[in-house]
């Protein structure tokens, strides 16, 4: 039988970041997928070895858009960790509520595409209009809405003003009550459900055999989460649950992400009460890093971000090595995707919140039977959920 | 912790060079005992492989795995050393961790490292690049 290539991309209007995947489809039904990634040279981890330390947390920042507290958080956590540098109370109070307010904002974002890919339109728009003033609340903090310039070794940037924590209450108790609403949304909804369960399983032996992290492994029952398990900054600190849940289908994952929003919500108000009444400096004065290597990790919204750095005792690392949880949560579609209809494909590709930054992006699908035809994967998508809404409400 | 006291009780005998810092444990592993090490972290003690760095040192290539134990937040770290930097091979873990699939294949785009008894040994960055690629991409000193 011959196989027919048509590719999407790599840099189409159907997809929001470029990326590339193969699926081989027969019919309705994927039956393979490969993933290739390294279209986009961007050398960050050489680039960081011509680069002070300090210029290196500014330059991982830019890794990703989304992330841009995660990678700064794991290298300075890298870089403390070769002289285990100990860091003031205050600015670990700082530092745990920046990392969380990220994780609200990344979610939120997630939950809008989710619904954007199914037709869900109307859930895309809450969510993006709710992550605003999650945005308003680092414009507060930093001075930006985005690339935050926080991280600092030994500390932070910036000190939390008794004023700002009043404004930033406020858009928390705002934002609280919304998202209370959209978790009832995704865990009630019956469409949404029918939609998404049972959908681009990933089992638990399969996300541990690809070493998958995150929300990724969390749906799949796998209880890892950094922030628990090798507590950093101001995690030790703080009450929170791990949210695991069993099944490891798309439905899981989603209601893992609204959990872990209204868990990052009562963080982010025990850092605020915190931040009242303790005082002292936000950084330590950090003078030289001593020759060694440090391992830096941190939990971003998608999952373990790692750094590993090694010092020579000159001011600039011989060795920056950098992995992004997309990175391992990737190839596990070659266990979730296998078997399901090609109207779910999307989803699952989006199940587990890839970051194309640090990827690549195109889809060429070959199918077995049908020969030459392109294949719009939104438009099936969204084709199937409207069929289940007609099967549940009726026209 | 009786998880290291554990491991260097059952694998001590493999493992030379130990640098033990807190929740850290760095330590040189030869080609052929890498296998059952990763058997032992991965298999037996339940770690999770976080990734692997390789890096070029004056006396050769190095790899340094990155197997995190979560549920203690410990790091077991194997080093391999290549002293063969012109032509530079290593046992492959992925018949024992099938997430070192994709890091392997950098590796081996990266450095020219060849992991033998890769199920795909091919490059994991450039495969289907345009134009000509010089490689390995990072090596600076072949032959140095």
């Amino acid at each position: 039988m011959k196989a027919n290539k048509i590719p999407i991309g790599p840099f189409h209007p159907l997809l929001e970041e470029a990326e590339y995947f193969e699926l081989t489809v027969d019919g309705e039904t994927v039956v393979d997928i490969d993933m290739e990634i390294g279209w986009m040279h961007r050398g960050h981890e050489y680039i960081s070895e011509m680069k002070t330390f300090t210029q290196s947390i500014y330059l991982v920042e830019r890794i990703c858009g989304i992330c841009s507290t995660s990678h700064p958080l794991a290298c300075v956590h890298a870089i403390e960790d070769i002289d285990n540098i100990e860091i003031p109370l205050r600015a670990r109070y700082i530092r745990t509520l920046v990392g969380e307010l990220e994780r609200i904002h990344s979610h939120l974002l997630w939950i809008g595409l989710a619904g954007h890919f199914i037709g869900y339109d109307t859930l895309w728009m809450w969510a993006w209009k709710y992550r605003e003033p999650v945005l308003e609340m680092f414009e507060i903090i930093s001075g930006n809405r985005n690339h935050y310039g926080m991280m600092r070794v030994g500390g932070v940037a910036k000190d939390v003003d008794p004023e700002k924590i009043t404004e930033l209450y406020k858009h928390l108790d705002m934002i609280d009550k919304k998202m209370v609403m959209v978790a009832k949304v995704v865990r009630d909804d019956p469409v949404l459900k029918s939609r998404l369960k049972g959908v681009g399983v990933l089992t638990h032996e399969a996300a541990v055999a690809y070493c998958a992290v995150g929300p990724t492994s969390r749906a799949s029952g796998v209880p890892w989460d950094v922030r628990r398990d090798e507590p950093t900054d101001a995690y030790d600190l703080v009450d929170f649950e791990v949210i695991v849940l069993p099944n490891g289908d798309v439905y899981d994952k989603a209601v893992v992400r609204v959990l872990e929003i209204i868990e990052s919500g009562k963080i982010i108000r025990q850092c605020l009460e915190k931040l009242k009444t303790v005082q002292g400096p936000i950084i330590n004065n950090v003078k030289e890093i001593s020759p060694g290597e440090g391992i830096g990790r941190y939990e971003a919204p998608r999952g373990e971000v790692f750094h590993y750095i090694r010092s020579d005792g000159t001011n600039r690392p011989i060795r920056h090595k950098v992995r992004a949880p997309s990175y391992v949560n990737i190839p596990t579609f070659t266990a979730s995707c296998k078997g399901i209809p090609i109207a779910d494909a999307l989803i699952t590709l989006a199940s587990v919140d890839p970051c194309y930054c640090c990827t690549e992006r195109s889809i060429k699908i070959i199918d077995q039977k049908h020969g030459h035809q392109q294949i719009d994967l939104l438009k099936s998508s969204r084709e199937k959920t409207e069929r289940i809404r007609r099967e549940i409400h009726g026209n | 912790m009786a998880e290291i006291e554990q491991f260097l009780k059952d694998m001590g005998g493999k493992i030379t060079n130990k640098i033990e810092k807190k929740k850290r444990l760095y330590f040189n592993v030869t080609n052929d005992d890498l296998q059952d090490i990763a058997d032992y972290l991965f298999n037996k003690m339940g770690c999770r492989l976080s990734t692997a760095t390789a890096m070029e040192m004056y006396h050769g290539l190095e790899i340094l795995y990155h197997f995190s134990l979560d549920k203690t937040g410990q790091y077991f770290c194997p080093r391999i050393v290549i002293k063969d930097k012109k032509n530079p091979k290593v046992n492959s873990i992925t018949s024992i961790v099938e997430g070192a699939v994709w890091i392997e294949r950098e590796m081996f785009d990266l450095w020219g490292i060849e992991f033998i008894g890769h199920p795909r040994m091919e490059e994991l960055l450039t495969l289907h690049h345009p134009g000509t690629v010089k490689k390995p991409l990072r090596f600076r000193e072949v032959g140095a």
